[in-house]
């Protein structure tokens, strides 16, 4: 069963297309890594799943209605926003409190324990904690809902690399806990973190989804050829050119194939995650120069 | 929700307690003065006229008191203009309101529990200023005027209501705790002039009673005045050349030659003096009236925040 499905889902504020036609499914106990360049609609996504806010077009389904102002919904999930907010004049104890009061199922034993095994102080303001902290006591608020759904917004990114690696241990944990119950969606620029304990991945950029699927999966799917300059026409006939990269003498392709490479002309590599995603990124990004070419090639990809 | 409410408000809960106390020392201690100063003084002279006016309260005191009214608006910019607009400026609504509680039943809770401190607050500086007024009152008579209507009895928990929805509602609007603060700050003092000064006097009929020119008249104890001024025989305004004015009215031409007084000569040709205004007895009315009627706005403002926060994202 999908924990997360969407069809076409858009958000449109006044002028601004945050998110449009996104259509995801998101299998039920998986890691699923929410990746994409600033602004590509990764939170927007997490906010309507969250029911926070309402989409402008298309549906969402999770764990199995629409997300909505309902305590039976908002008991199953879990969101950890960016920034992390905290009430930063009150004490982890104090928002433990204010989650026993506010919850059905609420494990408030969860917090205090993990927080005394992070040596995290329960009596001092939130504020007066470290970002590392702060964000330690954020993520055991939300673990101690014991939701289903956990959606995380740009967890890592205040945190420095010991930080960083205590967060996703905790979070792997957390996971392993609840074996196939928990589903979690964590949005995030660094991939080299994700590619650790995520197994799914969500590729949004220019408000659009332009990956969704198992990372094992994406990564069979994905070559990158590299071969002297040369027409990729006989390529782009038997597989999907996402993106091209050409020097003076050596052309570098990734490729979404559709089956096996068989070119002499091409020496076939496997790629890495962070060589997909940036394949991707870079597709509608500017800032290389892409050109139409690539662009064109882009939109002929199948998703 | 109670406890978390209760948790978040506490601090300012126990500092808006300590300046309650702090006034109510202020207040008990001159208050019971100035009842011994006005006992001694009724039982020397006899009656409230007799004793003249002996001027009771200290400026500084009075300034204190009248003062007051500007207490019922501090609920509303402290605890209502900040309640909403300040978990959205710091996101800390995206934690609250993702607790197993929606946003509107968050926000009822919280809502019911400001609005009753508020009224709890203003009603007990409203009791301890009536008290302390309450000789100032016996001497003055003047419970219908401005500075005194607004500070005592009911009328304040009303006003304070209104500031607390009127601060939840330009919270919810502006999403941001300063503008919201100073809306409520203008929205307040604006609907309670406007109030005063357009509405108060029309609340009910006003009694009329017309009197000789050459005479004067005073309603029995406090009233409150709507309008006074002189009219014809017929009931009609007087019309006159118009640059000469008596008594705020132009002076009819038959009179207009009588240069030094000209009120026995319009009292000859039927002119009266008639005064408008709402009697004493009215005054728990008034009271009542217009309690109620910021009541109902504090309702209307809820209605709009409520229906904002459901249609808007969070």
């Amino acid at each position: 069963m999908a924990a997360i499905e969407t069809t076409g889902l858009a958000k449109r504020y006044r002028r601004v297309t945050a998110l449009s036609d996104c259509t995801i499914s998101v299998p039920q106990g998986r890691i699923s890594a929410l990746v994409g360049p600033n602004g590509a609609g990764k939170t927007t996504l997490l906010r309507l799943l969250t029911g926070l806010a309402a989409p402008t077009a298309g549906r969402a389904t999770v764990l199995g209605g629409t997300p909505r102002q309902d305590p039976g919904y908002l008991a199953e999930i879990g969101f950890l926003a960016q920034d992390i907010p905290l009430y930063r004049r009150l004490t982890a104890a104090d928002h433990i409190g204010i989650g026993a009061h506010l919850n059905p199922r609420w494990d408030g034993e969860l917090v205090r324990s993990r927080l005394a095994g992070l040596k995290i102080p329960l009596d001092r303001p939130v504020g007066a904690l470290s970002g590392g902290q702060r964000a330690q006591v954020a993520l055991a608020l939300t673990l101690a809902k014991r939701p289903r759904l956990l959606l995380l917004d740009e967890p890592l990114a205040a945190l420095d690399p010991l930080a960083r690696q205590n967060f996703l241990g905790a979070l792997a944990e957390a996971a392993a806990m609840k074996g196939e119950g928990l589903t979690i969606v964590l949005s995030s620029h660094l991939l080299a973190d994700i590619d650790r304990v995520c197994d799914h991945l969500i590729l949004l950029a220019s408000s659009r989804v332009q990956l969704c699927g198992d990372i094992g999966a994406l990564l069979g799917e994905h070559r990158i050829l590299v071969g002297p300059r040369q027409d990729t026409t006989a390529i782009a006939r038997a597989h999907t050119i996402v993106r091209e990269d050409s020097t003076a003498r050596q052309t570098t392709l990734l490729v979404r194939r559709s089956g096996p490479v068989i070119d002499p002309a091409w020496a076939v590599e496997e790629p890495n995650l962070e060589e997909i995603v940036l394949g991707y990124m870079r597709q509608d990004g500017a800032e290389d120069g892409a050109g139409p070419a690539t662009r064109l090639s882009a939109v002929g990809g199948d998703r | 929700m109670t406890w978390v409410t209760w948790r978040q408000y506490r601090s300012q809960g126990a500092l808006a307690a300590a300046l309650l106390a702090a006034l109510a020392v202020v207040l008990l201690i001159t208050g019971m003065h100035e009842a011994q100063v006005w006992h001694a003084a009724l039982a020397s002279c006899g009656t409230v006229r007799g004793c003249g006016s002996p001027s009771l309260s200290n400026p500084v005191l009075m300034t204190l008191i009248v003062a007051t009214s500007a207490v019922p608006l501090l609920p509303g910019l402290f605890w209502g203009a900040p309640t909403v607009a300040h978990e959205l400026e710091s996101g800390t609504n995206q934690f609250a309101w993702m607790q197993s509680v929606t946003k509107r039943r968050w926000l009822a809770v919280r809502a019911a529990w400001l609005l009753l401190a508020a009224a709890i607050l203003a009603g007990a500086v409203s009791a301890l200023v009536t008290w302390w007024l309450g000789p100032n009152n016996a001497l003055t008579a003047d419970a219908f005027e401005a500075n005194r209507f607004d500070i005592t009895n009911i009328v304040p928990a009303g006003y304070a209501i209104f500031a607390v929805a009127l601060g939840i509602c330009a919270g919810v609007l502006l999403r941001r705790t300063l503008p919201a603060m100073a809306v409520t700050l203008a929205g307040f003092a604006g609907v309670r002039v406007l109030i005063a000064q357009w509405l108060r006097p029309h609340y009910m009929t006003p009694v009329t009673v017309y009197f000789k020119l050459t005479g004067s008249y005073a309603p029995k104890g406090s009233y409150l005045g709507v309008s006074q001024g002189i009219v014809g025989p017929h009931g009609q305004p007087p019309a006159g050349s118009g640059s000469y004015i008596f008594n705020g009215s132009p002076v009819p031409a038959v009179c207009a030659k009588v240069m030094q007084n000209p009120a026995p000569c319009m009292a000859a040709h039927g002119y009266q003096e008639y005064l408008a205004y709402q009697p004493a007895d009215r005054f728990w009315a008034f009271q009542g009236i217009e309690t109620s009627i910021f009541v109902v706005l504090a309702a209307a403002a809820l209605g709009v925040a409520f229906w904002v926060l459901r249609r808007r994202d969070a």
